[in-house]
């Protein structure tokens, strides 16, 4: 048609027909066609530099687009399109899940397996592709028609749906200058992340995903600032299981989300975690090959958080209050937040501060309510060890008053508790050591805790301990620090009750003309009875003991004591330190002893 | 000034001779050469032009009945450039390729003979098509990103002309060369003429 183009001097044509000698060249080096794609695996022509590639079809494009009779869709797609899907879903989830559609669905036409590569539109026959290959071979790029275990897509983002879910960016975010965006229709699609014809940077992704920055794009998660996970240069030592399995960062850093997650044909399902069960994703770092702590040998002891004996049980979305008896590191851990300031030294006077790794963690409070995070140590404890359903374990011993509700025994008001909630009810505690007074306050890990832990020796100020702190795992029973005998007719020894002995002066217990009970020395080590046969470690709850038989946690075991005659089994208090016993106890019927 | 303009020219006259020499071989015996139909009276060129008494508004000589058809635009969600109802050349392609109008409508009769029904007939939803009759400029380029700056008003690079500055079906086809394929102007071996503008 341009032939037809009228030209008004001849003369002028030829005058130009000589300058376009020289000016031919420059025309045809203005704008050279930037062929990026061909470069990639998404070449699938005979050029293509991927294994997957066609026979002798040389059109690179043709494998997706065709300029005229295509599928109505937008984008030219000259391909056939799948129609059934199984949606990601997850409990967390707040957008409307649905089957993929917009871009998604041309991407899956060979993503999901099921289409030959080579079947488009407007070719009669299949483009015929080597080594025999139809469908896209299987692998990590094959997602299959079960999306359960991907990133959803093809679902709408706008500011409700922030509003509902939270930690997200704002849907203004994900549009240009950002290469990360939404399409059309507001929906967040395979092209929000992937950019089909560029790989500059590696799986087609629209930006880098270097300390996740792609992933940032949308997530904000609420601490992670802070979090050891986003910031850590730590590194691999090459021992064990690599802890990156599809990315090839080398720091804990330049891995950040992925360190756990992935976002396809993920093994933990609607986490979109790295392996389906919960802690493996943990233990690949926190066992000692990446973590300065190893987390791993802990848990492997005989009592402890043994997180590897469920798996899927664990749902972030469960009530703060435990319902179903499990324990995952995230239901004690927020991996978001997670850092390595270290918490208030046990004792002194002040309230205690939670380490770096319980920040952003729920609990329910000493009043039983939720809170979102947790301030102090045992909010997280009476999440499983409270009011919930899931509260284990039993009881070790039968007790005059039984309780098993630790949210119960530590009130404030209770007749006598250790000083986890607040300062203990004894105005004179003579046997505490340097380091505690009747103003301290009490953590839980205090005596349930690793038997490694920092201060699982020396003392509060001067711990000697070289393991992890944390209750993970122990090798005595409870999960207790140290050494804590039980079994009547104990021989009494500092390593016996080791635990006790950590606050409470040995000499001070059953030596001779001290203020403690004095008859101490008679029982433990006289009748070599263990503490707990008199004493109820946790506390007893006011609503059922009395200041008058339970003050000094008072609560007698009742397989070693038994009845004075048909006498209700009780201690009365008499004054600051006397009191006065009824019942039956190594063959002794203490009938009112009195001291 | 001058210079510009002499330039400018210089351009269009090698496209033009380019475009001559081409096709001058080509449309005898291509698909787009109905004298062999007894309805063309034998001729090649009178189907869509004549010498004389053409359609002055339609340009190119125009002899053929022009489609009235209202058509469906081709959109899409990452579609940056804004095209309109098909104009200039596309709309004589059309006047045979949407399917409205008879093949032996020309010359002022009213033919009986449609464009038959293979992947060469468009219809009147062009949705499914590439987009024509949109303006392809620095400005488009830029907002896409992924286009190709054109070179000037009437290029976007060597071959592939403009009109105007719009992109028109015959931005990609030389009806009168069939030597391409589908009547393209360039090869598309390796996606090339796709390539010339989609910096994909």
């Amino acid at each position: 048609m341009r032939r037809c183009i009228s030209f008004p001097h001849f003369k002028a044509v030829a005058v130009a027909g000589v300058l376009a000698l020289i000016v031919l060249p420059v025309s045809l080096t203005v704008a050279p066609a930037d062929a990026a794609v061909a470069t990639t695996k998404h070449n699938l022509s005979v050029s293509g530099t991927g294994t997957v590639k066609a026979t002798s079809e040389n059109q690179i494009c043709v494998f997706c687009h065709a300029p005229h009779n295509n599928y109505p869709s937008g984008q030219l797609w000259n391909r056939r399109v799948g129609t059934s899907y199984t949606p990601y879903t997850s409990s967390t989830r707040k957008s409307v899940a649905g089957q993929p559609n917009g871009a998604s669905l041309l991407c899956l036409s060979c993503h999901d397996g099921t289409i030959a590569l080579g079947e488009v539109r407007n070719r009669t026959t299949n483009i015929s592709m080597t080594g025999g290959v139809t469908t896209l071979p299987a692998g990590n790029t094959n997602l299959g028609t079960n999306l359960s275990d991907d990133h959803p897509v093809s679902f709408v983002y706008d500011a409700s749906l922030v509003a509902v879910r939270g930690e997200l960016a704002a849907p203004t975010a994900l549009a240009p200058p950002s290469k990360v965006r939404l399409d059309g229709s507001s929906q967040m699609q395979c092209t929000s992340c992937h950019n089909p014809h560029d790989n500059t940077n590696t799986k087609f992704l629209a930006i880098a995903n270097t300390s996740s920055a792609l992933c940032n794009v949308c997530h904000l998660k609420n601490y992670w600032s802070v979090s050891d996970h986003k910031n850590s240069t730590k590194t691999w030592n090459g021992a064990g299981t690599t802890p990156w399995p599809h990315t090839t960062g080398t720091t804990v850093a330049a891995n950040a989300c992925e360190n756990c997650h992935r976002p396809h044909t993920a093994g933990g399902g609607p986490r979109l975690l790295n392996y389906a069960a919960e802690e493996t994703n943990c233990m690949n770092c926190h066992n000692g090959n990446v973590a300065a702590k190893n987390i791993q040998t802990e848990l492997n002891k005989t009592y402890g958080h043994k997180v590897a004996t469920r798996t899927g049980v664990h749902d972030p979305a469960e009530a703060a209050s435990v319902a179903t008896a499990h324990v995952e590191c995230q239901d004690c851990h927020n991996p978001h937040a997670v850092n390595a300031t270290a918490g208030s030294v046990p004792g002194g006077s002040v309230a205690p501060t939670l380490p770096g790794s319980q920040v952003g963690v729920r609990g329910i409070s000493i009043s039983g309510t939720e809170v979102n995070p947790a301030t102090t140590e045992y909010e997280i404890c009476f999440r499983c060890h409270a009011d919930g359903a899931a509260n284990t374990p039993s009881p070790s011993f039968a007790r005059v008053i039984a309780q098993n509700n630790k949210r119960l025994e530590f009130q404030t008001t209770n007749p006598s508790h250790h000083a986890v909630a607040g300062a203990g009810r004894s105005a004179t505690v003579p046997s505490l050591l340097t380091g505690w007074t009747t103003a301290s306050r009490v953590k839980c890990t205090d005596c349930h805790n690793n038997n490694t832990g920092r201060y699982s020796s020396g003392t509060p100020s001067a711990p000697t301990g070289t393991g992890p702190n944390g209750p993970h795992g122990s090798t005595y029973p409870n999960l207790l620090e140290r050494q804590y005998v039980t079994t009547d007719n104990t021989a009494e020894s500092a390593a016996n009750y080791a635990l006790c002995y950590k606050c409470h002066n040995r000499t001070s217990i059953i030596g001779t003309g001290t203020n403690s009970f004095k008859e101490h020395n008679k029982h433990i080590v006289g009748e070599r009875a263990p503490c707990s046969v008199c004493h109820d470690p946790h506390g007893i709850s006011s609503t059922q003991g009395t200041t008058l038989s339970n003050s000094r946690l008072l609560n007698f075991r009742t397989d070693v004591v038994t009845k004075s005659g048909t006498q209700a089994i009780r201690w009365e208090r008499v004054g600051t330190t006397g009191g006065k016993c009824y019942m039956t106890c190594h063959g002794e019927n203490h009938n009112g002893y009195s001291y | 000034m001058r210079f510009g303009k002499i330039v400018a020219a210089a351009v269009t006259a090698v496209l033009f001779f380019a475009a001559n020499s081409a096709s001058a071989a080509g449309i005898a015996g291509s698909k787009h050469d109905f004298s062999a139909s007894a309805w063309s009276g034998t001729q090649i060129c009178n189907v869509c032009h004549t010498p004389h008494n053409a359609n002055q508004a339609a340009g190119q000589l125009w002899n053929h009945a022009l489609t009235a058809a209202t058509f469906t635009l081709y959109a899409s969600s990452t579609l940056n450039a804004a095209p309109g109802q098909p104009t200039g050349v596309s709309k004589l392609c059309l006047s045979c390729h949407d399917g409205t109008v008879a093949l032996d409508s020309f010359g002022g009769a009213t033919g009986t003979n449609f464009i038959a029904n293979n992947s060469a007939k468009l219809g009147t939803d062009l949705s499914n098509d590439h987009p024509i009759s949109f303006a392809y400029t620095a400005a488009l380029a830029t907002a896409d990103g992924s286009l190709v700056t054109p070179a000037s008003a009437a290029l976007v690079v060597a071959g592939i002309p403009l009109y105007g500055t719009n992109v028109e079906c015959g931005s990609c086809h030389d009806v009168h060369s069939p030597t391409n394929g589908a009547f393209l102007r360039v090869s598309n071996a390796g996606s090339a003429l796709c390539l010339k503008c989609h910096t994909k």
